[in-house]
């Protein structure tokens, strides 16, 4: 049988691959702060003696889609999203600082300032601690203000700034835990401009309507790819009929 | 790799679902007296690491990226959202509203306490101020047998008039706690709320001080549901209900296409 159908089975796979990133994809499209991710393909040519006719397709998702998710209002004084394409810094499980969009924060009992993910809000200095009695708001710039309930007729004192950082200009990727890192290691620089606007989430960027797109062009992909298969099968059964004695 | 595709499909399926329920729940509440909604916390599940980055792709090069995908979504918490709800006028001399910070503490039969912004409060039969369930509110309060015009001070001073005297007597003092992560309170129903660890020690204190609200005579506090807000999440939560299941249809097609035509 003809060396095709390696070629289209690797289509194939390639296709449920994509299937299975546009379901993740999809399932996240309540997640805060969440960025789609995208897959790519590239062709692999098989080099060798023979004619080079044979490209395997290869994917790999190699980064996110980082246009920004619809904000929506929630009331929560701690919720905070970030305008433009500025992210907020946290600190990983490995202790490095990874950046997210997930502006969900709390100050968790030893009065570490965390976000949604339990990961803790990088500041000028290191993880941002507040006072466990105080008021807490976030300004504009990210200035964490905290107001001492006992007298609150003065004004809320800033603390730390949450660091939030550009990326412009240097390459990020997606992390195995959903924060994005510096390719090859390194800090992001901080954003003076950077905004963030307090009392809202950003969404999820996954676009409905898109992602059934997607889903729809992967799916008959998977099936001109299948039916690819059956035509080589059409060709082998008919080489092999010629190839046979007539009228045994 | 195809039942991948449906389980993540069907994770998406099960999140949404969480969701609902936690948007009945809400809806179901609308009229629950200082009733706090609750929001869904969606948070992505585990990568599976295909390709790590930095792997060799030759001799000389390294894959700049990796291959990681996704599995799925999953309700990570729900976060009570601690708004303050609209108070409502009862003028019942029991009825307590907190506006601000702040819970009332309730002992509860087995000896622990326990939390509530809920102040419809009655008397017991030996006179304690008691929630409707019949738990004692703590510091615990007596109204004296025969006492008239019970007055409950902003900062929580109960005063009443005796019988034979003219001028109103102080009965008790009721305290407040509050917390410095609320928000991990956990619930328990009957509109309480239990002390976990991430929600650190009560710090009990009058009414007013440090941060705590002060107390309203003769108000309840409403729930703090928006219909609207709710509603149009419910819509959200139902359409991605719906593509999410289209998917489970589609990679259903794709499998099918394949036993056929192969």
């Amino acid at each position: 049988m003809d060396r095709l159908i390696y070629t289209a089975v690797s289509g194939m796979s390639d296709s449920m691959v994509r299937e299975r990133v546009i379901a993740s994809n999809m399932a996240n499209t309540s997640t805060i702060g969440f960025k789609a991710e995208k897959l790519y393909t590239t062709p692999i040519t098989l080099k060798g003696p023979a004619l080079e006719a044979r490209a395997m397709a290869d994917g790999q998702v190699k980064s996110a889609d980082m246009s920004a998710g619809n904000i929506t209002q929630t009331g929560r004084k701690l919720d905070i999203a970030l305008l433009g394409d500025a992210m907020m810094a946290v600190q990983s499980a490995d202790g490095t600082e990874s950046y997210t969009r997930r502006g969900d924060l709390t100050v968790s009992p030893t009065g570490v300032l965390e976000n949604g993910d339990g990961r803790p809000v990088v500041g000028n200095g290191g993880p941002i601690t507040v006072p466990l009695d105080a008021q807490i708001t976030i300004g504009p710039d990210g200035m964490v203000l905290v107001a001492n309930p006992e007298t609150p007729n003065l004004p809320p004192q800033p603390t730390d700034r949450i660091k939030l950082a550009s990326p412009s200009g240097t390459t990020t990727a997606k992390g195995l835990d959903g924060l994005f890192r510096v390719v090859g290691g390194g800090v992001l620089p901080a954003d003076e401009n950077a905004r963030v606007i307090a009392g809202s989430l950003e969404q999820s960027n996954v676009n409905p309507s898109e992602v059934l797109t997607q889903m729809i062009q992967a799916q008959r992909l998977y099936d001109i790819r299948t039916k690819l298969i059956a035509t080589a099968k059409e060709v082998d059964q008919s080489g092999t009929s010629l190839l046979r004695i007539s009228g045994s | 790799m195809p039942s991948t595709a449906l389980q993540v499909a069907r994770t998406g399926l099960d999140a949404q679902d969480t969701r609902m329920r936690v948007i009945a729940n809400n809806l179901a509440n609308v009229s629950t007296t200082a009733f706090k909604r609750d929001r869904a916390n969606f948070a992505t599940l585990a990568y599976q690491d295909m390709r790590v980055a930095g792997q060799a792709s030759s001799t000389q090069t390294n894959y700049a990226t990796g291959l990681n995908l996704g599995t799925g979504v999953g309700v990570q918490s729900t976060t009570r959202v601690d708004e303050q709800g609209t108070l409502n006028s009862t003028t019942n001399a029991l009825d307590l509203a907190i506006s601000g910070n702040g819970y009332f503490q309730i002992l509860l039969p087995t000896g622990q306490l326990s939390y509530t912004r809920a102040g419809n409060f009655t008397l017991s039969a030996e006179g304690q101020l008691v929630t409707s369930q019949g738990y004692v509110v703590q510091p615990a309060i007596t109204i004296p047998n025969g006492a008239s015009s019970i007055t409950i001070a902003k900062d929580g001073t109960v005063s009443a008039m005796l019988p034979g005297t003219t001028a109103a007597t102080q009965v008790g003092q009721i305290t407040i706690a509050s917390f410095v992560n609320p928000a991990a309170l956990q619930a328990s129903g009957d509109n309480l709320y239990a002390e976990t660890l991430a929600s650190g020690p009560a710090q009990i204190g009058a009414p007013g001080t440090a941060g705590r609200g002060d107390i309203s005579q003769g108000y309840l506090e409403g729930s703090n549901v928006n219909i609207v807000t709710e509603l149009v999440d419910m819509i959200e939560c139902q359409r991605a209900y719906e593509i999410n299941s289209k998917m489970i249809s589609a990679v259903d097609d794709m499998l099918k296409n394949a036993n056929q035509t192969l």
